[in-house]
């Protein structure tokens, strides 16, 4: 047994490994959607494969990661040498789609395996039907590019040149591809190097008894938790839509007093769009909401992941059967379990009188990915993801308003580009990017707003560019509220096209101000030509509780700061603003007595 | 003894048994340990009222409003494609 103050620097050191790793990997790497949206993770294992401690980035990666620990460990088992580096990306094996690489590097110390580091990002393109990883066209896995259940990239800290060229040749802009798998080669290293320091300090003995402590104390205490929190059933659905098909994403989450489980029975069959997702990838979708709700000062390794399980429907949306397309998967079916997870969650605490505020009504809950490619004003061949998904929007909760834009709760360390890197990087102009009015879902919180944006063709060679977009449509509102609170708005997005071949309107300053032929788009590949537009509108977060229970000052501040309209605030706030920004608080008063009559009539209360 | 089952939604427990009931008025929705969303009364109004869209841009869910039949309280609400059930939400202790 180690004593209490060396556990505890270990454990601090374990923090530091994996922050340091994901700063080398961000700034390595020279894709926006990695060192800008973030969309990476970082973890550290132990020699069997459990996960040992969690880093930031999108969490349910964590979980994917570990499985893809244990893989590589069979897969080579009698072949891991020191200094090797595994590759990953088959989603059937343990990945969530073909673009996310994993690369997975042993750690030994004096020649024995002692433990492992982990690592992904969404690479810049992975050679599917359509540039940037996400491609809707597929109709099934071997259309959504290379794809491996394991490989070694690097021989005993010595490159694979031929694997690695065979890799590049695959894809498109390979020279950001390199460079995102030698950020992720560099994130390795950087963490075997601190994780040798560590034990090389305090022992191998220490260390391995450290790790074994750490995930017994969070199994403790995430039991505790199950079990101080009420038994019951809780239930959460998301919709898809894609080319007007609709899919459910349907759970039952049951605390039965000692873990967790999350029964998705009733979900739709699986869908011969790319929206899938595999029963591995389902599993970790449900931990991602589950860290920080429930888990906020555990550390997030194996002893969380034990108390959870799930049951799926095979063939279905959540467990889909090899070939089924998933490359859309992670802002599909991934984020449907997700969010639905997070939802039940939430209800299960707001159940709770001790962990009421913990519960959050619901954040970003409909991601998007559009992918600009084309040719750049530098005459290059550009892909890359616009990270507005990313910069996402906080759920109200029980003591505040969500954050407005405030990104993921599944990613700690979701943010966006500013215009500016994009502008220099691709040849579009913005011609607005703002919050979003009205986009919060009403609430004594509000929810925080989305965003909106308008981008056109500028500067290209080419007169113009294309996107690929995709992700969970736009035709339902999915940022549930809390206990009465409303949802968020729901995505928007438009193709502003003229036909007759004018130019865009460029100085358009809002949605309104756009030339008339509009047309909505949310799935697959439309131009950004000189006489187009794209407009973008991102949901709010989930409302909390009855918005005539808002104080009526909230609701004139966020009038004031065009977060909300004096429409709203009057209809569905019940407050009264006048042309002057003045809030009429007797008039104010009036109206809450009315709505609420209407309610009771609608209530059948006479 | 009475138990907070929500901020809106309370336990009143009696010799008979506990009753799942509206937090401010007290009225009577259904039995401990069961689903309580169809003793109250149901409005739905489009997501995009809501949010002050236009009516007419094609949401297809709606916001259904729980509310009390003794003092229209708001209880909960949902977002739901119309004519699918209700998610019934079940804390047995």
């Amino acid at each position: 047994m180690i004593d209490p103050i060396t556990f505890s620097i270990i454990r601090h050191r374990l923090f530091r490994v994996t922050d340091e790793a994901v700063i080398t990997l961000k700034h390595v790497s020279g894709s926006a959607i990695t060192n800008e949206g973030h969309d990476l993770l970082v973890g550290l294992y132990r020699a069997d494969g459990s996960l040992l401690m969690g880093g930031l980035g999108f969490l349910n990666h964590m979980v994917y990661a570990a499985e893809a620990c244990k893989v590589i460990i069979k897969r080579f088992s009698g072949a891991i040498d020191e200094d090797d580096i595994f590759l990953l990306n088959d989603p059937y094996t343990a990945a969530a789609h073909t673009s996310d690489i994993y690369l997975i590097a042993p750690i030994h110390y004096k020649g024995r395996l002692v433990a492992w580091s982990a690592c992904f990002v969404h690479i810049t393109d992975i050679g599917a039907l359509n540039p940037g990883g996400f491609s809707p066209d597929s109709r099934d896995i071997y259309t959504e590019g290379f794809s491996s259940p394991g490989l070694k990239l690097v021989a005993r800290g010595e490159l694979r040149q031929d694997v690695f060229d065979t890799l590049l040749n695959m894809v498109r802009s390979p020279e950001m591809v390199a460079l995102d798998m030698r950020s992720m080669i560099a994130c390795n290293n950087v963490a075997k190097e601190r994780m040798l320091e560590l034990i090389e300090k305090y022992g191998y003995e220490a260390f391995d008894e450290a790790g074994r402590m750490l995930i017994e104390q969070s199994d403790e205490t995430l039991r505790a938790r199950i079990a101080e929190l009420p038994r019951g059933r809780w239930q959460a659905r998301q919709y898809m839509d894609v080319e007007d098909r609709t899919y459910r994403v349907c759970l039952t989450m049951v605390n039965d007093g000692e873990r967790l489980t999350f029964d998705f029975t009733g979900s739709s069959a699986q869908a011969d769009r790319p929206v899938n997702c595999t029963r591995s990838a389902c599993f970790g979708a449900v931990l991602a909401p589950l860290f920080p709700l429930l888990c906020h000062d555990v550390i997030w390794n194996e002893g969380i992941i034990r108390r959870v399980s799930i049951i799926t429907p095979d063939a279905s949306v959540v467990s889909c059967r090899r070939p089924a397309p998933v490359s859309v998967a992670t802002i599909g079916a991934i984020q449907s379990a997700r969010i639905a997870a997070c939802t039940a969650l939430s209800k299960m605490l707001i159940a709770s009188e001790k962990y009421r505020k913990e519960a959050t009504a619901l954040w970003h809950a409909n991601s998007f990915a559009i992918f600009l490619f084309g040719r750049n004003q530098h005459k290059q061949n550009v892909i890359g993801i616009m990270t507005e998904t990313f910069a996402g929007t906080g759920g109200s909760r029980t003591f505040a308003d969500g954050v407005d834009v405030g990104g993921l709760i599944t990613n700690p360390i979701s943010r966006m580009a500013n215009v500016e890197t994009i502008e220099a990087t691709f040849p579009v102009r913005y011609l607005f990017r703002r919050r979003r009015i009205n986009s919060g879902g009403p609430g004594r919180y509000r929810g925080g707003t989305g965003l909106e944006l308008a981008i056109v063709a500028h500067d290209s060679p080419d007169g113009g560019l294309h996107y690929v977009i995709s992700g969970k449509g736009q035709k339902h509102a999915m940022t549930e509220g809390l206990s009465g609170g409303y949802p968020g708005s729901r995505n928007r997005f438009v193709w502003v096209h003229n036909v007759d071949g004018k130019s865009a309107a460029t100085t358009a300053l809002s949605f309104d101000e756009l030339p008339d032929r509009k047309k909505d788009v949310s799935w697959g590949v439309y131009p950004l030509k000189s006489q187009d537009a794209l407009y973008v509108a991102s949901n709010g977060g989930g409302g909390y509780l009855d918005p005539l229970e808002r104080n009526p000052e909230a609701v004139l501040s966020d009038v004031r700061n065009a977060v909300v309209s004096r429409e709203a605030a009057r209809a569905i706030y019940g407050t009264v603003i006048d042309n002057g920004l003045i809030l009429d608080s007797a008039a104010t008063a009036e109206l809450r007595q009315a709505l609420l009559s209407r309610r009771r009539k609608e209530a059948n209360l006479g | 003894m009475n138990r907070s089952l929500s901020p809106t939604l309370e336990i009143r427990r009696s010799a008979n048994g506990g009753r799942i009931c509206c937090g401010n008025c007290g009225y009577d929705l259904a039995p401990e340990g069961r689903p309580w969303k169809q003793a109250a009364a149901v409005k739905e109004l489009s997501t995009d009222e809501t949010s002050l869209e236009g009516a007419d841009d094609g949401a297809a869910t709606v916001v259904r409003l729980f509310v009390c039949h003794g003092c229209a309280a708001l209880l909960d609400s949902e977002t739901a494609i119309p004519g699918d059930p209700f998610l019934d939400d079940v804390v047995e202790s």
